[in-house]
């Protein structure tokens, strides 16, 4: 994307199996990106490890002073996202342009 | 154990659509896994064979798969430690009802997790004062997420020893739509 963001779009149940399969190529984006947008429009499932899997890579990313917004999560996804209280620490987008912005 | 439902399960009238003139439990459904992370993946099928047959919303289908991965992988991990020839039997019952009763909730859909790891209480484990919104990642440990999610995602949430093992009941409501 413009503006050296890194889209990420994640797609599928993010559960224990889903995790194990984007962990790794989780990792190694968030290690060179300094902007990532983490595309959630396609997930239909978040449980704990599929959080995690994003968590971690986005501590990374902010470590090094970068920025993550997490994107366009459904309803029950961006649920679990509240309940784990990551959404104070990684903005939640329904529009891509506010999450731009967020990055800016 | 294949993912599927015991044949004495012939009803084919959905709960929440087709209530009966009284209260009604349906018969027990249960599923046995061994304990190994990759025996979850005979829980999804079964889950969506028991939410199409009552007609279980989305939302419900998601809180009840979220919660059973959840219970399942912390018996796996953290109750039997690694060893992945012990057992976990998981029962499903689900409760209509009374037709013609004035309440928005049309019965319970139960999942009752039964293990034989030492015992482990994990609603006491986690307390009952909520956890602060974290400040920092340093105060978000992704591993303490499985009760707070638990929690939140079930309508009914407890905890028996058994004399050899663990019980973790988890009940949902099933709403009229």
């Amino acid at each position: 994307m413009a503006g050296g963001i890194t889209r990420v779009a994640l797609d599928g149940r993010m559960d224990i199996a889903g995790a194990a399969v984007v962990d790794l190529r989780m990792n190694l984006i968030a290690g060179s990106a300094r902007k990532l947008l983490i595309d959630l429009k396609k997930v239909d499932f978040l449980g704990s490890m599929g959080l995690r899997s994003i968590v971690i890579p986005a501590r990374a990313v902010k470590s090094r002073g970068g920025k993550v917004v997490l994107f366009a999560p459904n309803e029950m996804v961006e649920s679990v996202l509240k309940t784990s209280g990551i959404d104070s620490l990684l903005p939640v987008c329904h529009d891509l342009d506010a999450a731009i912005a967020e990055l800016g | 154990m294949p993912a599927m439902l015991t044949p004495e399960n012939s009803m084919t009238a959905p709960c929440p659509s087709s209530l009966p003139a009284s209260p009604l439990s349906w018969p027990e459904q249960r599923l046995t896994l061994k304990s190994q992370l990759e025996e979850l993946a005979l829980v999804w099928p079964w889950v969506e064979a028991i939410a199409a047959r009552y007609s279980v919303s989305a939302e419900t289908q998601f809180a009840i798969q979220l919660c059973l991965e959840e219970a399942l992988s912390n018996i796996i991990r953290h109750g039997y430690q690694g060893q992945a020839n012990q057992s976990i039997s998981i029962a499903c019952t689900v409760e209509c009802a009374a037709a013609g009763v004035e309440r928005e909730d049309a019965g319970e859909i139960v999942f009752t997790v039964e293990d034989h790891a030492p015992p482990f209480d994990p609603l006491a484990a986690s307390g009952d004062v909520p956890t602060p919104a974290p400040v920092t990642f340093d105060d978000f440990p992704p591993g303490n997420q499985g009760i707070r999610l638990m929690r939140k995602f079930s309508n009914r949430l407890s905890w028996q020893q058994l004399p050899d093992g663990n019980r973790l009941i988890l009940g949902f409501d099933l709403r009229r739509s």
